[in-house]
């Protein structure tokens, strides 16, 4: 009988070590990822990778707000045919009449109503190479997001902060980003409807 | 240097008696050899066209044969309900019984083996799992110490025997101290396995179905009735086709063991149908699926609303005395109750863990024919090896296979 | 080809035969046959000869993996039963055959160094760059076309988050699309790692009710649209069950898997709780033209039959500075991918002004990966 136990005892203790052995240890000592991120960013360093050679040839300007500083893409030498007075040379009247080549006339204004926005909102008649803001000071075209924000605050922080817009490049610094213009055509600035670009088959089939 | 003379001349008249038998023995094996060709070919598509062969899918990625392999530990752990009242308890009534149970537990690990072999992507390389040369990720993987512990297991259950058929086969008596330790060991170990092997599940925090503390008991339950049931059935075969004794008292002392396991079991079954239906939370959508089918999807119905009313059936006719010490009627119960229990422990439990899938998505399963082909090949692999094991033990046992020392 | 210009790194198996120039065959007229063009021929064209003659239809195959599974008819499959030890052999008899030439035995000495090379993420950095140049040897070998793979290694002071706007996601679903190409996933089996879920307005994030395979124009009304992919979290489960740690979570926080130690059994998929994960049934196929030559031995490179693979943020892209696919190719802005240890950077800002959420955050996974709405 006192073999058993002695087989006895030595079986309880292999397996009380073994699950003290077991328990799962957590490679680091925080609680959390939040907790983790805070920690270590606190020694941070800097990467060595960069966006730069990701940029594709786009000319960027840094644009500085509210303390923070990134760049977006250049839009003035995006423009077919800036500057605007090149053509736009005398009061518009004058040239609706003219039988001048007509280069934009076509454009229909899908952006709020219109007792809020016509073309005068953002253009000015009087200088056509720069935008205006709504107490008529001059905006450059290069900083058109500032005519936007005048209107959309909200939308507007959170691009700066990055949560709205889509970065150029990588995540790696410096940071390059789109600008309102980019994605939102000014005239007509919602997203359309689209068919998906994919549509899975196999799915259908496991689901059936 | 004699032992070795002994072994090997124990290895002869083994092989001399697995290959003599009477014509029904010879077709037996034929019929087992030839359906384990056909797992054999089925399983060679299955390596040439890879896992798409089955019915799995990323929504359902366990099926058959990982149902199979979580069954038959239950099967293998139950030999220990022998193991226990001979080695350790002193319970003569079971003697015969233990090397039956033994061999049967050696046979159903060798099929776990087989199945988790069989369900494994990439069989080439499974020596990656292989502690030492590999990478073994122990403790943190509930599957390395399932492979720890069934292995472990099917030592133990390969030498105990072995030791005391050797001994015997020289004539000799076989001595307690050698083997009661390892029986006794063997005893926490048969928990161990199905212990492990439900953690295996119930670890899981993805799959709610699997994720609930009852999980472990219950496994053990199940496998205390399907187990026994089916050393019943055997050592009912046993005593038709020869001559090795089994006395009917035997045989209701483990009518007792799986009528106690199957009651319990039972119970576990009710409190979890009570807990998933009466304040039925999100989780409870695999629970529903099982029982009652979701969204229009009721694949597995026809299979637990066969095994619940045969596990009710079988309980409730195992439950009264006159009835279970009916050999007939007790062996209808262990049948039923085996399917039961094959089928509330294998398809009941592995494939609603995956349905609904983590995002709500309902992909349902069905085997296909090289699957099933499969799976019935390992079963007759199991099964012969279970016939050569006993063949040669009640040989041995009987006293007809001897050591001649004249050799 | 001579065999003083090899790059790839040796296990000196066959020593006695680098030795010299000849195969060693003592056969001028059958193995060292396919050297005698060398002279009429221009190294481009004795290159594709030589790839023709050695391994013959197999460049031609779709899913060319380089994972080197010997072509078998089904009658001789059952010799795969033992399948690693018959590469053994037969890396060792076609060293000694007589109608070998130099590729396939180089061929066969990567298929033995393969299949015996131990989990990636123990290696040594030379290791690494030693099984990367092998697996790039072998594709060249294979289909006649290099492929440029990386090792590189997690930089110190990053740690990949990614955020997503429920709000600005129009469902068009231009990142699966980026992201299959990219990652160069089974195309028979149609694997995508990204879902996006159409889910009813007012119903919260009722997922059973979502749709993850819609078919029409986008966005439809009263819906929104969210993705789910690997989140890489930071307690991984999947990481915990693999039983021969074959995923494992890199420094900067990536969760990988080194497909060659993949043993296939499932396991991380069970415990996965965000459908993570996904499981080549079949041999993978990608049309040769499609392929993505820009590979990381962690990331995008070719997968083969019965191992687990899934999003890795792009590793190949990520770790050069670069976004995701799919954040790149996503035209509303709906994804932002980041550093989340530097304190400027945009995925730190999301975090920190907008009222982000995770998906079953009661797991205690701690994924990386947070939705915002504007």
């Amino acid at each position: 009988m006192n073999k058993h136990t002695v087989a006895i005892q030595f079986i309880v203790i292999t397996v009380l070590a073994l699950s003290i052995y077991s328990c799962k240890h957590k490679e680091d000592e925080y609680h959390n990822v939040i907790e983790k991120i805070e920690a270590k960013s606190k020694e941070y360093k800097g990467v060595t990778v960069s966006s730069e050679s990701y940029f594709d040839n786009i000319e960027l300007i840094e644009i500085s707000e509210d303390g923070t500083s990134f760049l977006i893409p250049d839009r003035k030498n995006q423009i077919q045919s800036y500057a605007c007075t090149e053509c736009h040379s005398k009061p518009l009247q004058d040239m609706e009449n003219t039988d001048l080549k007509k280069a934009h006339w076509d454009i229909e204004i899908v952006h709020a109503n219109e007792n809020t926005m016509n073309c005068t909102t953002c253009h000015n008649p009087e200088n056509m190479d720069n935008l205006k803001s709504l107490t008529s000071n001059h905006i450059d075209f290069n900083a058109s997001y500032q005519l936007c924000s005048q209107c959309h605050t909200k939308q507007f922080e959170d691009w700066k902060g990055g949560a709205h817009g889509k970065e150029i490049g990588g995540w790696a610094p410096p940071r390059a980003s789109l600008t309102c213009v980019n994605c939102h055509n000014p005239h007509n600035p919602a997203f359309g409807t689209k068919w998906p670009a994919r549509f899975n088959t196999q799915k259908i089939k496991e689901r059936k | 240097m004699r032992q070795l003379k002994v072994f090997s001349s124990l290895v002869k008249d083994s092989l001399d008696t697995i290959t003599h038998g009477s014509k029904k023995y010879h077709i037996w094996m034929a019929f087992l050899t030839f359906i384990m060709l056909v797992g054999m070919y089925c399983y060679s598509i299955q390596l040439d066209e890879g896992l798409q062969v089955t019915g799995m899918t990323d929504r359902v990625s366990w099926g058959l044969y990982i149902s199979n392999f979580t069954f038959l530990v239950g099967v293998a752990a139950a030999a220990v309900m022998l193991v226990m009242p001979t080695y350790v308890l002193k319970d003569i009534d079971f003697k015969q019984a233990v090397l039956i149970g033994e061999g049967l537990a050696v046979a159903a690990l060798i099929m776990c083996l087989a199945f988790v072999v069989a369900d494994m992507g990439g069989p080439s390389v499974l020596w990656h799992m292989i502690p030492g040369i590999g990478v073994f990720n122990f403790p943190n993987s509930m599957l390395t110490w399932d492979v720890l512990v069934l292995n472990g297991y099917l030592f133990l259950n390969i030498t105990i025997p072995f030791y005391i058929l050797f001994r015997h086969y020289q004539g000799k008596d076989s001595n307690p101290k050698v083997y009661v330790p390892g029986a006794i060991l063997s005893v926490f170990w048969a928990v161990a396995i199905h212990l492990v092997t439900a953690f295996l599940y119930q670890g899981l925090q993805a799959r709610p179905f699997w994720n609930n503390a009852l999980l472990g008991p219950r496994f053990l339950a199940s496998a205390f009735a399907a187990g026994p049931a089916l050393i019943i059935l055997v050592l009912a075969i046993i005593r038709t086709f020869t001559e090795f004794n089994i006395k009917d008292k035997t045989i209701k002392k483990i009518a007792l063991v799986v009528t106690v396991a199957a009651q319990i079991n039972l119970i576990m079954l009710f409190s979890e149908l009570f807990k998933e239906f009466y304040a039925p939370t999100h989780h409870s959508e695999s629970a529903y699926y099982l029982f009652f089918g979701l969204h229009g999807k009721g694949a597995l119905l026809p299979w637990i609303w066969t095994a619940i009313p045969l596990n009710i059936l079988a309980t409730v006719l195992l439950t009264f005395h006159k009835l279970r010490n009916n050999l007939k009627v007790l062996y209808f119960c262990c049948f039923i109750l085996f399917v039961a229990i094959w089928i509330e422990k294998g398809f009941g439990l592995i494939v609603p863990g995956f349905i609904p899938g983590p995002y709500g998505k309902i992909a349902e399963y069905t085997p296909t024919g090289i699957e099933i082909g499969v799976t019935l090949g390992i079963w007759a692999l199991g099964a012969m090896v279970f016939t050569v094991l006993a063949k040669t033990a009640i040989k041995i046992e009987t006293g007809k296979l001897r050591y001649k020392n004249s050799q | 080809m001579s065999n003083n210009n090899k790059k790839w790194f040796s296990l000196n198996l066959n020593s006695r035969k680098k030795e010299s120039n000849t195969c060693g065959c003592g056969n001028a007229s059958g193995g060292c046959h396919s050297n005698a063009p060398k002279q009429e021929l221009s190294e481009k064209e004795f290159f594709d000869a030589a790839v023709n003659a050695s391994i013959g239809e197999e460049r031609t195959r779709d899913g060319f993996d380089q994972v080197f599974d010997v072509k078998m008819d089904r009658r001789s499959a059952f010799k795969k039963l033992t399948a690693s030890l018959l590469i053994g052999a037969g890396a060792v008899s076609t060293s000694c055959s007589v109608i070998t030439d130099d590729e396939t035995k180089e061929k066969a000495q990567i298929d033995w160094e393969e299949q015996f090379k131990g989990n990636y993420k123990l290696m040594s950095d030379d290791e690494k760059k030693a099984t990367v140049d092998r697996l790039v040897r072998s594709y060249q070998l294979r289909t006649g076309k290099t492929i440029s793979m990386s090792s590189k290694n997690a930089e110190a002071d990053v740690l990949f988050g990614y955020a997503f706007n429920i709000s600005k996601c129009q469902g068009y679903m231009d990142c699966v699309s980026a992201c299959v190409k990219e990652n160069n996933q089974d195309r028979s089996s149609q694997m995508q790692y990204i879902r996006i879920h159409e889910m009813k307005d007012g119903k919260g994030l009722s997922f059973d009710e979502a749709d993850d395979n819609y078919y029409h124009e986008v966005p439809a009304e009263g819906h929104f649209y969210l993705g789910t992919q690997c989140f890489h979290c930071d307690n991984p489960p999947c990481v915990e069950v693999c039983p021969v740690q074959a995923t494992w979570r890199e420094d900067d926080g990536l969760v990988v898997v080194d497909y060659d130690w993949c043993v296939g059994c499932r396991y991380c998929m069970a415990a996965c709780p965000y459908d993570g994960r996904r499981f080549n049934w079949s041999k993978p196929e990608v049309p040769e033209n499609e392929v993505n030559h820009n590979q990381h031995y962690l990331g995008n490179r070719m997968r083969k039959k019965g191992v687990m693979e899934k999003c890795t943020f792009c590793v190949q892209r990520s770790r050069s500075g670069k976004n995701p696919a799919c954040v790149e190719a996503c035209p509303t802005g709906a994804r932002v991918f980041g550093n989340l240890l530097d304190p400027n950077s945009t995925i730190r800002w999301v975090l920190e002004n907008k009222k982000v959420f995770r998906l079953k955050e009661d797991l205690g996974t701690e994924p990386k990966f947070w939705y915002y709405m504007d």
